[in-house]
């Protein structure tokens, strides 16, 4: 993270929205949103302060409630850029106008209440997609897993918060009920993955690796604990990834293979009743913590900024490649390409592979000066067209441009409106063809001529 | 007047397997303006490239049909391959046998026989009409703009940084890191994810 | 010839847009599907580059029917 802040050649832009992207490969011009800060970053030092002595406290979204954070605050102690935001809808300050504290502390005057989102334009020569993904809203999903009603029912990356030596429990796993540290631990894979009833189809890929790893840390962290995996199938399709989970197994993770059908409370456990497929019979497990695997889901939005440069998604709302096997890092949009879990559900190693892909993919672009166009592409004969401009209605690329041209009628000159095709925006689709009632647009590659000769020699 | 040259691909048994190649080029070369048809077990091979290239020098054709595969895999590869000849690229039209013909109708091989020459007449009539075409240019921003700052996108960041672009990484949050962040160890090799 | 024939082969003209039915058409084939033979393709870069006129040339020149997909 501290070398992408500090790279010389990256521009980076935290808090920071793309809100409209127009143009075409080698020449995007994109709008981008700086959200307000509510701190100047180029006086802030980062020395924390501000949010030492800030009155309001939060729950922190960032550490699943587990925690609380300040109104001016950094999500974590390592976070890049190291320096705070102000969360104006939970400040005083924004909700009463009193207060002010942060900023009459603050050594550098960074703190800037006036301060108001900006827009910014750039342009770019290429776009990479790495929005990622969220998890799947089990709660809303799973019933027999008490829709989220049971504490002590949480998510793997919940667990991830507890386990991770810079998180609120400072790498303690305790049950979120009542801080207790949990003795049996039952791990739930697919939830919302392979599961077209309540949840997606597809399978997640990194759930079957990291619920192995918790698993692990579960009885590496906890003496005496046990952990048990309820799963469909193990799958460990990687380098060194069959060998890790052979690794738990044999440091006594049980794993159990069935579905889980109910979770209830009995006094201050949790009784997980399932089947073991493989024994033919029911099993119940007395547990003080479950920790569910929860499906990768396309990320927040993701749907809106597919809309603002073109990319299409399929079926499950991720991005779509070119082509799943020649073309997995492109898009049907030139000049776009795709990294990491906005494509699909992936693990680290798969991520930053692809990620590296789609980087040759750009660099080679941005070698070029100049690129050629493919010229089959629309062509107006300014002579037929009448400048209705009916043209430029249909076209879904704002490839048609109004132009005035000067022509001799009786030997004067006139002037006259005629369309125009901006090569570097028309993707040759045609439509401008159909809708001319003058003839005057064709599509060179696919003429009116060409096509009806087609159909002649096919009706022949 | 027009010169046309018509290659028909056997795709080793994917399409020679099915239909009658040779009944197919006798059929097609009937076509008018057709001056050169031949057949080759793949067109596509460098020895197929090779024959297109001869006969388009050798019999002056001035425009090119290859009976093959689907246009969507092969139409780069012949339009260099015409490059090469001296013609212009776009002086060339692909008659689809394989993904649309042989594959689909491998069970009616009569039938597919009828459709392939059907298809080819259909390319041979379109590039009766063809012209040349060229390319144009537009200039390139040595730029590049990365949406989102988790994992992927700081290492495409950083990779094309490397390079010696310039690039925007911009993430909606606070912070860069992404869900990584979040993580404590990763599998299989347990390092930390910071 | 009457369609109550019961050999009766439609003759069928297709525009097909190369981004999504033509690539369906040969994925079909990759799938190796099968289905009738008397449908004949023409690959156009858009469903919307499909002027009516081709359409009804196509039944003027003997088409029995036209399949427009994209």
């Amino acid at each position: 993270m501290v070398a992408a802040a500090q790279h010389p050649n990256i521009k980076l832009m935290t808090y920071s929205e793309v809100v409209d992207v127009s143009g075409y490969i080698g020449n995007f011009e994109v709008t981008i949103k700086q959200k307000a800060r509510y701190v100047d970053h180029s006086k802030c030092t980062g020395c924390g302060t501000c949010f030492e002595k800030c009155p309001s406290k939060v729950p922190s979204a960032y550490d699943f409630g587990l925690g609380t954070r300040k109104a001016i605050y950094i999500d974590f102690p390592t976070a890049v850029p190291n320096k705070p935001v102000i969360d104006a809808e939970n400040c005083r300050y924004f909700k009463t106008g009193k207060c002010g504290i942060c900023k009459k502390i603050c050594p550098t005057g960074a703190v800037d209440y006036e301060q108001k989102e900006e827009l910014i334009q750039e342009k770019v020569g290429a776009i990479v997609m790495a929005t990622g993904f969220d998890l799947f809203n089990w709660e809303e999903a799973y019933g027999e897993y008490g829709y989220g009603r049971f504490k002590d029912v949480i998510s793997g990356l919940h667990f991830e918060r507890m386990s991770n030596a810079s998180g609120l429990t400072g790498g303690k796993i305790i049950r979120p009920s009542d801080g207790k540290e949990p003795k049996s631990v039952v791990f739930i894979k697919c939830v919302g993955s392979r599961d077209e009833a309540k949840g997606k189809e597809y399978c997640s890929r990194a759930c079957c690796m990291y619920t192995a790893k918790h698993a692990h840390q579960v009885l590496d962290k906890i003496p005496g604990s046990s952990a048990y995996v309820f799963y469909m199938d193990v799958r460990t399709p990687g380098k060194a990834y069959d060998e890790f989970y052979r690794r738990t197994v044999e440091e006594g993770v049980q794993y159990i293979r069935g579905r889980v059908s109910k979770i209830y409370p009995s006094g201050d456990k949790l009784i997980v009743m399932g089947t073991d497929t493989l024994l033919g019979r029911p099993v119940e497990v007395e547990a003080d913590l479950v920790v569910l695997a929860t499906a990768m889901v396309p990320s927040k939005d993701s749907d809106k900024i597919a809309q603002l440069v073109s990319c299409p998604t399929d079926k499950d709302g991720f991005f779509q490649e070119a082509h799943p096997k020649l073309r997995p890092v492109e898009t049907m949009t030139a000049g776009l390409f795709l990294a990491g879990a906005c494509q699909g559900p992936k693990d680290i190693p798969d991520t930053v592979s692809q990620a590296s892909g789609a980087a040759a993919k750009v660099c080679a672009l941005l070698s070029h000066n100049e690129l050629a166009t493919d010229p089959m592409i629309s062509q107006i004969n300014e002579a037929l067209c009448s400048g209705c401009l009916v043209c430029k209605g249909v076209c879904p690329y704002k490839a048609i441009e109004e132009k005035t041209i000067t022509e001799r009628v009786g030997g004067k000159p006139v002037e006259r409106l005629v369309a125009s095709v901006n090569t570097g925006l028309c993707q040759g689709c045609g439509n401008c063809t159909v809708a001319c009632r003058a003839g005057a647009a064709n599509l060179k590659g696919f003429t009116n001529d060409q096509v009806l000769a087609e159909v002649d020699a096919l009706c022949r | 007047m027009k010169r046309i040259g018509l290659f028909v691909c056997w795709c080793g048994s994917n399409i020679g397997g099915v239909i009658d190649v040779p009944a197919v080029v006798q059929e097609a070369s009937k076509f008018p303006g057709v001056v050169y048809a031949t057949d080759y077990k793949y067109m596509c091979s460098e020895p197929g490239q090779e024959t297109i290239i001869k006969a388009i020098k050798e019999h002056n054709l001035d425009r090119v049909v290859v009976a093959s595969c689907t246009p969507r895999l092969h139409e780069p590869t012949f339009r260099k391959t015409l490059a090469k000849a001296g013609l212009n690229p776009y002086m060339f039209e692909m008659a689809n046998i394989r993904e649309q013909c042989t594959w689909v109708h491998s069970d009616e091989k009569e039938n597919a026989t009828t459709k392939a020459i059907a298809l080819i007449k259909r390319a041979l009539s379109k590039v009766s009409k063809v012209e040349p075409l060229y390319e144009s240019y537009i200039p390139v921003t040595k730029k590049a703009l990365v949406i989102g700052g988790g994992i992927a996108g700081m290492q495409v960041a950083l990779d094309i940084a490397d390079s010696g672009h310039e690039v925007i990484l911009v993430e909606r949050e606070p912070t860069i890191g992404g869900k990584m962040a979040m993580l404590d160890k990763t599998f299989p090799t347990l390092d930390c994810s910071a | 010839m009457s369609i109550d024939t019961k050999d009766f082969q439609p003759k069928i003209v297709g525009f097909t847009c190369n981004w999504c039915s033509y690539a369906g058409a040969d994925l079909a084939g990759v799938s190796r599907m099968k289905y009738p033979s008397n449908i004949r393709v023409i690959r156009v870069p858009c469903s919307g580059r499909v002027n009516p006129q081709f359409v009804l040339r196509a039944f003027q020149k003997g088409a029995d029917s036209v399949l427009v997909s994209g």
